[in-house]
């Protein structure tokens, strides 16, 4: 493997990571890969067998919304928006994942929790 | 995009897939082009990143939750060309499926037409049968002093009905008589009834007092004056008595409960018609007058109930005699053609004809698994293939459930014109009501599409399950169908033979009496009102006037004559805690020499005997076993027993070991009687002559003559 994937994602959080890139306007399913390696700064690689059934189970979710359109290139590409429902759902998921990381910090640093 | 989109948009979207992916594809492959790698080894790399691109897109369908019902329609697409594939095969396991569903499906449509379809009257779901119960007594007729009450008192009820069956009545001299239903004049406009000429009854005849009337069937009507429409305002003659029709009922109307009858008279002119009955009157009145009603808006079945229980209380006071103990009202669904309710005791006819009906179904499903499974043989080879090329065990057993499935219904979609066919020729022949229909409702879809998924299974499932076990392990399976099959077969065969003996027993055994060259005449002479001393008089001198006809060798008379009868009575003693069921008749001094009865002991009836019974062997061992029963007490103050005659079968043709006891006429019971005669040839050459008599001793009378033979209509 060229790119090895550096973390084990758990589950529904590409889900998140997805709607936080698509969040920031029209885009398409190559570019959203592209960011998310590139703001990972290399950590984390999404494979297209993954990317692709997210983005379908999130456009059936109604959280995406896709319009065919041309990009930079002028070749025709699918673009994901946000929909009122996604942004919803965006901001409930990144709080619980804020609370979560917190939790979890807060017991792995607890200095009586070290093991000896 | 919603489920259904997905669902139907399914091309659409796979165009759009395959373009998104590809432009994934590219652009990584530009991309990499632009980082300085040459074409070739760019889409290299690229397709070894990719992956599967096939596991991708089966990923993105399954996504859209509409992958199972492509997937199902797939199988059916592939079921259906195995099944063209091998058409003999296939159309000899739809004939096959066809048959074993066909007589369920066909039980199942009797069944539904009786007691499930509402019967089409106005607002069927209000109209209500009202009877009455108690502990010791089960009745379908309720006193009319009783109707009368509930009707001026109940709230529950918006009206109440009433209507009563008639003997047959002889419709002007005609020899075949009609049947006619009395009911209250309120029958036809609470049914939502219409006329096809005239008018039906309506407030005129509240007045008991107003000219004689008649309804006409529209069956009758076409049958006896050709459907004319100038029959309305005629008069016909009914048992003798004048009456006016005033119109014909239309070819839909449909009577409650099971009688269809010929014709329709006011109950408030019985005792015209009947002369000397006084059903409305007098409230001992035995007849049976059964009581209808239909629900108040917003009333139900268990309040009204209530409230008649209540009515019924109050009415103890007015008709201490009449009401029984503890006595109470059941309310129930009156638009129903018959109701399979039998009362305890009554045989479980449903359950067995369901097992019945079942077992036929599963010998063919046993014919058909034995089928499946020689084919499976030769499939085998197809479905290891499968497997090899990585197909999972569950979606090939799918995938086969789904041809059987295919199979099963295809079975099921053939039954229907097959039952609907014979239930058509079942109808016409039964002479059912016209609004009856033979074509199926929802009902009747929904059972057969039901047992095809039934009949699936039970072929199906194990020819399925040894196909794709990777053991061939066939015998036992093999064995376990062909056991299946011969010991549902053998059932089968076991009740087709009791019921060939039966009826065969039925038709053809001795019945115990010569009934071949007896004739029995009922002159009617209690519709016309005849004293016992008039029908006394009359009986005597028909009687002489036979015995002088050449080729009548005997003449008596019988309550009762067997074998012609629409009514049998029947009572019953206990012997010893055992229930006896015994058929009663009252019959002359020569009744046993011309019905050929043997007689065994004793001595027949004389003129004028009072106080002696004679039995049939089987009572009279049934009553004192191994004893001599002549000289001995009947029941007390009953008779005595003056003779012991032959067992016959005339009342109940299936059991031989029916019993039977005679009295001698009661003094009231002579109008009722009829007279019997046996001829030395052919009884149909002294009916002229019978007629001839008949003629010349009262004018006003139309007896009927009958041959006695098994299988005449009786009810």
């Amino acid at each position: 493997m060229t790119y090895p994937s550096k973390f084990d994602l758990p589950q529904g959080t590409l889900d998140l990571l997805i709607l936080r890139v698509v969040a920031l306007g029209p885009v398409h399913g190559y570019a959203i890969a592209q960011r998310i390696q590139m703001i990972s700064k290399d950590a984390l690689q999404v494979q297209q067998g993954s990317l692709y059934p997210a983005l379908h189970r999130l456009e059936n979710k109604d959280y995406l919304t896709a319009e065919w359109g041309p990009t930079d290139t002028g070749r025709e590409a699918k673009f994901y928006r946000l929909t009122a429902k996604g942004r919803t759902q965006l901001k409930t998921e990144t709080e619980s994942w804020g609370r979560l990381t917190e939790v979890v910090a807060m017991i792995l640093h607890h200095p009586l929790g070290e093991p000896s | 995009m919603n489920w259904f989109q997905r669902l139907l948009k399914t091309g659409r979207m796979e165009t759009e897939l395959d373009a998104e992916l590809r432009f994934h594809f590219e652009a990584q492959v530009a991309d990499k082009i632009q980082a300085g790698s040459t074409e070739a080894e760019a889409r290299r790399a690229t397709r070894i990143e990719f992956g599967g691109i096939h596991q991708v897109k089966e990923d993105c369908r399954e996504s859209r939750g509409t992958l199972w019902l492509v997937s199902i329609a797939q199988d059916l697409r592939f079921g259906a060309r195995i099944l063209t594939k091998s058409p003999v095969f296939s159309v000899t396991s739809i004939v096959v499926l066809a048959l074993g569903i066909g007589v369920s499906t066909l039980a199942f449509s009797l069944y539904n037409i009786m007691a499930l379809q509402t019967i089409p009257v106005r607002e069927p779901a209000t109209v209500v049968r009202v009877e009455r119960r108690s502990p010791e007594n089960i009745t379908p007729g309720v006193p009319y002093a009783s109707i009368a009450y509930y009707r001026d008192n109940a709230k529950s009820l918006s009206a109440v009905m009433a209507t009563m069956g008639s003997a047959p009545l002889v419709l002007n001299q005609e020899e075949k008589r009609v049947s006619a239903t009395f009911v209250s004049s309120n029958y036809f406009s609470e049914l939502g009834g219409s006329a096809t000429a005239g008018r039906l009854f309506d407030a005129a005849q509240d007045d008991a007092s107003s000219a004689p009337v008649c309804i006409l069937s529209f069956r009758l009507w076409q049958r006896k004056f050709d459907g004319d429409p100038a029959i309305v305002g005629k008069t016909i003659r009914l048992g003798g008595k004048p009456a006016t029709v005033i119109g014909v009922a239309s070819e839909k109307f449909a009577n409650l409960g099971t009688d269809s009858p010929d014709l329709w008279l006011p109950l408030l002119q019985h005792s015209y018609f009947v002369e000397g009955s006084k059903p409305l009157a007098d409230p001992k009145f035995e007849g049976l007058i059964q009581m209808w009603g239909r629900l108040g808006p917003g009333v139900d079945r268990w309040s009204a109930e209530q409230e008649l229980l209540a009515l019924t209380n109050q009415l103890r006071k007015i008709y201490p005699s009449v009401i029984w103990d503890h006595e109470y009202i059941v309310v129930s669904p009156g638009a129903r053609f018959f109701s399979f309710e039998g009362g305890p005791g009554a045989p479980p006819v449903l359950p067995i004809v369901g097992l019945l009906v079942f077992l036929i179904l599963a010998v063919a499903c046993a014919n058909l698994g034995g089928l499946l499974m020689a084919r499976g043989a030769g499939r085998q080879r197809e479905i290891r293939l499968r497997f090899d090329l990585g197909a999972r065990k569950l979606r090939v057993i799918r995938q086969l459930l789904t041809e059987n499935l295919l199979l099963g219904l295809l079975g099921s979609m053939a039954a229907l014109p097959l039952s609907y066919g014979a239930l058509r020729l079942a109808l016409v022949y039964s002479n059912a009501p016209a609004w009856m229909s033979a074509l199926p409702d929802w009902r009747v879809f929904l059972f057969a599409t039901a047992m095809g998924f039934v009949a699936a299974l039970l072929f199906g499932l194990l020819p399925t399950l040894q196909m794709v076990r990777s053991k061939n392990n066939r015998s036992l399976w093999h064995q376990f169908v062909v056991c299946a099959q011969v010991g549902a077969s053998c059932v089968l065969l076991i009740l087709t033979g009791l019921l060939v003996r039966a009826t065969l027993h039925t038709l053809y055994s001795d019945l115990g009496f010569a009934y071949e060259q007896v004739l029995a005449i009922d002159p009617g002479m209690s519709e016309h009102g005849f004293s016992p001393a008039q029908a006394q008089a009359y009986i005597d001198q028909f009687q002489n006037r036979l015995r002088a006809v050449p080729g009548v060798t005997f003449v008596s008379t019988a309550r009762v004559p067997p074998l012609v009868n629409t009514m049998v009575m029947m009572t019953s003693i206990d012997v010893a805690g055992r229930r006896v069921m015994i058929y009663p008749n009252w019959v002359g001094p020569d009744f046993f020499q011309t019905m050929g009865i043997p007689l065994l002991r004793g001595h027949a009836f004389h003129n004028g005997e009072k106080n002696a019974v004679i039995l049939s062997e089987s009572l009279a061992r049934k009553r004192w076993p191994g004893e001599d029963p002549i000289g001995k007490q009947w029941k007390n103050g009953k008779g005595v027993v003056v003779g012991v005659v032959g067992n016959t079968r005339a009342m109940e043709l299936n059991n031989s070991d029916a019993t039977e006891i005679y009295y001698p006429p009661n003094t009231d019971d002579l109008p009722s009687m009829s007279v019997v005669v046996r001829a030395a040839g052919d009884p149909n050459t002294v009916t002229p002559a019978i007629k001839a008599i008949a003629g010349s001793i009262h004018t006003g009378l139309y007896p009927t003559i009958t041959r006695s033979r098994p299988g005449s209509e009786r009810a």
